[in-house]
């Protein structure tokens, strides 16, 4: 009995001290960005849709079932980039950071739907997956503060070459400096990301092919595509395998 | 069994077909010596290297290891066949396991074997000669060449070759001590004198030594086959037991495995109940194995304990099995061995008698004078006798040595003489010189007594001088007149009484009593030129002046009381065992304290109410001393008895069979037993015993292969020290033991709250290792130079069933008191370092399938930002290093607390044990170099971490101390209460 109070009392006190550090250390911590943000010095890339398992596309053109969830995935993606939600929203001067920290409250930067062209979803329901020549969404990860220099760009490349061509919206795959610096989730609610798509026009001699395209990041020095460790850095590297 | 001693000699030629003339034919010797084998004893059978070796790799905690190790292997291979991404993790852990099993097993085999090295010296035997009649030539041979039937002769100071049946002696002695504990030696003749033939004369024994004379004899017995070979055999046959350590050890790793491995089964359930693959679940339980086995606490015990053996061997006890270290000092009864252990082993003048007065004598080991009265002219006629009446010699060339160190021919009583002579007197020789003698008759059995006659070196004085010594009876009877303050006084009927009192007195000092006595021959009857013949004894030997009386006893050696009294108080019990007189055996018990000075034997209580021996309460006599021939007819029960109402007891007298039946007798008692011997013969009870301690310059090499350890000065105070550093290790193992098990927790609760809560793995399987076999080694061994919080001596020897090395306490403590703090600690750090990058403690919660989903690279942090797996990994690294070092930095206060079980620190000084430093110093050193100097390779796990993350556990490390203060605050102030019987360990 004693030894049963002895340790509700021990643990209670512990459990109490460590209730007590911890809030003591979410005290010092401020709730707009975080202390320190050397871990995440450069984003990585991501695409969207993105399949369960590997970053491997499999599907059937003629087949409309075995796309439809990226096809449900890029319409759910692209849902906050309606013009609807993007309603407060401002335009901003495109090629040039948008420096706001002397403000309070951060404005975010109109991302028009109709940049990605014919991968946006508006005129091809199927964002090309019908007519072969699919759409992937490539997004920079969000990092707070960072400010690409340069013209960064995305540019993707295919090992197997002549199987297929690839065509960027916004043209050439630029990334607008004007989405820069993120400011964080609480400061900078609305904020979108500016996004690249990429259209695949598989050549119809590949279909049934396994294509491995590669995506990097280029035109702009401060942000790294080479790491050796994560390959994700910068760059991705995605299959798509299509067949008729 | 074989009756060669009653045979005569053509018999015995017919027997072993040999011709005591001729010997045997060298032909017929190889083929006995091809039949019968080499007369040598055959070494008891040692371990093979490679069986002691693959038991380190299978001992403690190996299996569970090569477990983990194997399960990795197989979740490795499940993965390479799955086609997963990386599963070469697991193939390195595995690596990395096995390499840590052998590393460790090689570790402790090598401190095992140097440790066994020292002893390999002392099996190296000179090869003994051995002087042969072959073909009938004389022949020296190697003595292991001997075979039954060849003829020897034998020489004093040979030791004897084989059992041999003398068929001719002159003036033979032989030293039985190393077959029967008598040192005193004995004469052998060609005669049938005993039914027995371990008791007949005509018969010397194997490794016994002639003392003097000379003798040949027929080899009877050859190795195994001889008496000792037959004794020594049956040592081997006393299977070696468990030692108290190992046997706690053994305890203490299925403590640990047990809970590593009740956990680890507890989990997998859990883990599997909740869904987790099953792949997933195995790895887990390899988490939970690495973290719950003290990997480096066995390798740690070693050097623990081989530290102590060092230590022990500058204090002259050499220690041959690192585990016997502690044997010592759990030890509750200690029989020893008299001659030589408890004392000088050298015959020394103890007390005189002469003007009606005892005197006692100065028995030190380094005496330069002595003390008693020396004004009397009786002393100095005395004196006269010691020194003239008497043949042994100081070898020459000795002049520097002390007096008590020099070598000496002659026999052991004569030798004491001579030496106390020389002490008081100076220069024996000369005085001999200017004494010259001109007539002697040695000592021998029949007269018991020795004479000779001297000229005296006054000039003025012409007459002879006649001395003799001998027998006090025997001299009295030869005696008219005494001598009182120098005048010669009849001998009456009063002073005979008075006589009789000191000689009983003396006698029952346990001493041996010599009685001197002198006679002027008148000038007239023996001119100068007076032709003595003692042959024909014309000179008179009787009617002579009684002087004094000298006894003589092997004293105490000068430090065994206050050793004995220091046993006293530490709750060990010290019997005597030997093959001496029981009065001596008792006088030498009573002067060194075995047996107290109050206390009375039964015979002593019998003899003070003058009552029958039958009517005294045996319950009543704190004291025994058992004769060996009483031991003989003694069943069990009553040896028991005997051993548990008496708490000082002698046994004299005792067989080397006797000595094992004390032994087990003890032992069923459930008392540790440390046994000292020399002999041969001890090498049973040696061996049977807990602790065998064998004496390093007077033991056999039989003695010192069978025990455990070696006294290198045969000094009984040599244990004392040795029972001190055993307790010691014993508390400082504790110290040890609890300092590492506090941490497993602190390593086990990331795995299971990993499992349970899904949050980022706080800590890798391979950053445990690195506690465990990084940065905590150091400190663990510091542990094993903590001085002793109490006087460890002034406490009862534990008790092996309920003093355990691990006890429940200890476990509960560090388990969940002082673990579970550390685990808070370590998490508070692992919280900060993921909050301060981005990720709050409740983002944590339940992220660990995205988080370690290779195939999401845009992980949300709680401030929007996205994180690719590398960079997440990268961050769990760092909180890894995080927990990692938050731990090394409360182990710090861990390993300071644990300097004390029960004094406080401050108590204890906290610089006084300079090594705890240098533990402290490598365990930050390391972790720096770990975290700083090593953070960039990536199979390691460690990253760089920012310095103030170093800090966060410090409040937790300041708070495991403050809370241990005033747990042993409490201890100390609230003895024997709730509180002290449930924290104290």
């Amino acid at each position: 009995g004693l030894i049963f109070l002895f340790y509700l009392v021990f643990y209670g006190f512990l459990a109490a001290l460590f209730t007590f550090t911890m809030w003591v250390m979410l005290q010092t911590l401020s709730s707009d960005i975080p202390k320190y943000r050397d871990r995440i010095s450069s984003p990585g890339l991501m695409i969207s849709p993105k399949p369960d398992t590997a970053l491997e596309f499999y599907f059937n053109k003629s087949d409309a079932q075995s796309y439809a969830e990226y096809v449900s995935t890029l319409r759910k993606f692209l849902e906050s980039y309606d013009d609807s939600k993007q309603s407060q929203n401002i335009n901003c001067t495109p090629g040039r950071i948008f420096d706001q920290n002397d403000v309070a409250v951060k404005k975010a930067c109109r991302f028009n739907l109709s940049e990605l062209g014919q991968c946006s979803g508006k005129e091809d329901k199927t964002f090309g997956y019908s007519k072969g020549t699919p759409c992937v969404l490539v997004k920079m990860n969000r990092i707070i503060g960072l400010k690409p220099e340069g013209e960064p760009r995305i540019y993707c490349t295919s090992k197997e070459e002549g199987m297929v061509e690839i065509n960027y919206f916004p043209p050439e795959g630029l990334i607008d400096l004007m989405y820069f610096p993120y400011y964080g989730k609480s400061l900078h609610a609305h904020y979108l990301q500016p996004l690249v798509a990429v259209q695949l026009a598989i050549n119809s001699n590949s279909t049934k092919e396994e294509i491995a395209i590669e995506c990097k990041i280029l035109g702009s020095p401060n942000l790294k595509n080479e790491d050796d460790r994560d390959k994700f850095l910068g760059r991705i590297a995605f299959k798509v395998q299509m067949t008729e | 069994i074989q009756d060669d001693h009653k045979l005569s000699t053509s018999e015995l030629e017919e027997k072993y077909g040999t011709n005591i003339n001729k010997g045997l034919s060298s032909a017929r010797a190889a083929e006995i010596l091809a039949r019968d084998g080499p007369n040598s004893l055959t070494p008891p059978k040692a371990t093979p290297e490679i069986v002691k070796f693959l038991k380190q790799m299978v001992g403690g905690f190996s299996i569970l290891l090569w477990i983990g190790a194997v399960f990795s292997w197989i979740s490795f291979g499940i993965q390479l066949a799955q086609g997963a991404e990386s599963p070469f993790d697991n193939l390195y852990l595995g690596v990395v396991l096995a390499l840590v099993v052998i590393l460790t097993g090689i570790f402790a085999y090598y401190q095992e074997a140097k440790s066994t090295n020292i002893m390999a010296s002392f099996s190296k035997m000179i090869p003994q000669q051995a002087l042969v009649i072959r073909d009938a030539e004389k022949k020296e041979l190697p003595a292991d060449q001997l075979v039954v039937g060849d003829i020897v002769e034998i020489k004093g100071g040979d030791r004897i070759p084989a059992d041999v049946r003398l068929i001719f002696t002159q003036g033979c002695k032989v030293d039985n001590s190393s077959l029967t504990g008598e040192s005193e030696p004995q004469s052998r003749s060609c005669d049938f004198t005993h039914e027995n033939p371990l008791e007949t004369r005509n018969i010397a024994f194997y490794s016994t030594t002639c003392v003097e004379g000379t003798a040949t004899g027929i080899v009877i017995n050859t190795g195994d086959r001889t008496v000792i070979g037959r004794i020594a055999s049956l040592a081997s046959g006393v299977a070696n037991e468990k030692t108290p350590i190992a046997i706690e050890i053994e305890h203490f790793v299925y403590l640990v495995a047990g809970v590593a491995i009740s956990i680890g089964v507890l989990f997998f359930i859990i883990s599997v109940s909740m869904r987790y693959k099953i792949l997933d679940s195995i790895i887990f339980l390899i988490g939970i194995i690495v973290a719950n086995v003290p990997e480096g606490l066995l390798a740690t015990v070693t050097v623990s304990l081989s530290l102590t053996a060092k230590r022990m061997a500058k204090k002259n006890c050499l220690v041959k099995n690192l585990e016997a270290v502690e044997t010592l000092g759990s030890t509750s009864i200690i029989c020893s061995d008299k001659t030589g252990t408890l004392t000088q082993n050298r015959m020394t003048v103890a007390h005189l008698w002469f003007d009606n007065q005892i005197y006692s004598a100065d028995t030190s080991e380094d005496q330069t004078t002595q003390p008693f009265d020396q004004s009397s002219p009786s002393w100095t006629a005395l004196s006269k006798i010691v020194t003239l009446c008497n043949r042994a010699e100081f070898r020459p060339g000795q002049e520097n040595l002390p007096i008590m160190k020099r070598v000496v021919v002659g026999d052991a009583s004569e030798t004491a003489l001579l030496k106390f002579a020389e002490v008081i007197l100076g220069d024996v020789m000369n005085i001999r010189a200017r004494n010259k003698k001109v007539a002697e008759i040695p000592f021998n059995s029949t007269n018991k007594f020795q004479l000779s006659i001297h000229e005296t070196d006054d000039p003025n004085d012409k007459r002879f001088l006649l001395v003799m010594k001998g027998a006090p009876e025997r001299i009295l009877e030869r005696c008219s007149t005494i001598m009182i303050n120098g005048k010669e006084e009849p001998l009456d009927s009063e002073k005979a009484e008075a006589f009789q009192t000191a000689y009983m007195e003396l006698g029952g000092l346990g001493e041996r009593v010599l009685g001197f006595c002198h006679l002027y021959l008148p000038e007239k009857e023996f001119p100068d030129t007076y032709p003595f013949d003692t042959d024909s004894t014309n000179f008179p030997t009787s009617n002579l002046c009684f002087v004094g009386l000298l006894s003589m006893i092997d004293p105490p050696r000068s430090t065994v009381p206050d050793a004995v009294s220091k046993c006293r108080s530490a709750g060990i019990k010290v019997i005597m065992v030997t093959g001496d007189h029981p009065i001596t055996a008792k006088a030498i018990a009573k002067s060194v304290g075995i047996i107290s000075a109050t206390s009375e034997t039964v015979e002593d209580i019998a003899k003070r109410l003058n009552i029958p021996v039958e009517q005294v309460n045996r319950r009543e006599a704190t004291a025994a001393v058992v004769n060996g021939m009483e031991l003989k007819d003694m069943s069990l029960q009553q040896l028991d008895e005997i051993l548990c109402n008496h708490s000082e007891i002698v046994f004299a007298r005792t067989s080397p069979q006797q000595k094992l039946i004390i032994v087990e007798g003890c032992q069923r008692q459930g008392a540790v037993v440390a046994v000292t011997g020399d002999g041969v013969n001890d090498s049973p009870a040696l061996k049977k015993a807990d602790i065998g301690i064998a004496m390093g310059i007077a033991g056999s090499d039989a003695a010192k292969n069978a025990a455990d350890m070696v006294l290198l000065d045969d000094n009984f105070a040599s244990i004392v020290t040795g029972v001190e550093e055993g307790r010691l290790i014993f508390d400082n193992l504790k110290k040890t033991i609890a300092y590492t098990l506090t941490k497993n927790i602190a390593e086990l609760c990331p795995f299971l709250i990993y499992i349970i809560a899904s949050i980022p793995m706080p800590i890798g399987t391979i950053t445990i290792l690195f506690i465990d076999l990084g940065t905590d080694i150091i400190p663990s061994v510091a542990l094993a130079y903590e001085k002793a919080e109490s006087d460890i001596m002034n406490r009862r020897p534990r008790n092996k069933r309920k003093d355990r090395l691990v006890n429940e306490q200890l476990a509960v403590y560090s388990y969940l008191q002082i673990g579970i703090m550390q685990s808070v600690g370590a998490f508070v750090t692992y919280f900060t370092v993921y909050a301060e990058q981005g990720f709050l403690p409740s983002t944590l919660l339940g992220v660990r399938v995205n988080w370690e989903n290779n195939a999401i690279n845009d992980f949300e942090d709680s401030y929007g930002q996205e994180w690719t797996k590398y960079q997440r990994m990268y961050l769990q690294w760092t909180g890894y290093t995080a927990f990692f070092v938050s731990i090394t930095i409360q182990q710090v206060a861990d390993l300071i607390i644990r300097k004390t079980r029960r004094n406080s620190i401050f108590q204890q000084g906290l610089f006084r044990n300079k090594v705890i430093w240098v533990g402290i110093f490598s365990q930050i050193g390391i972790a720096l170099i770990l975290t700083y100097g090593l953070g960039h390779v990536t199979a390691l796990n460690f990253t760089p971490l920012r310095f103030q993350y170093w800090f966060v556990a410090v409040p937790f490390a300041i708070l495991i101390w403050v809370y241990d203060e005033v747990r042993k605050l409490l201890i100390r102030r609230y003895p024997g209460s709730w509180w002290d019987k449930n924290m104290y360990y």
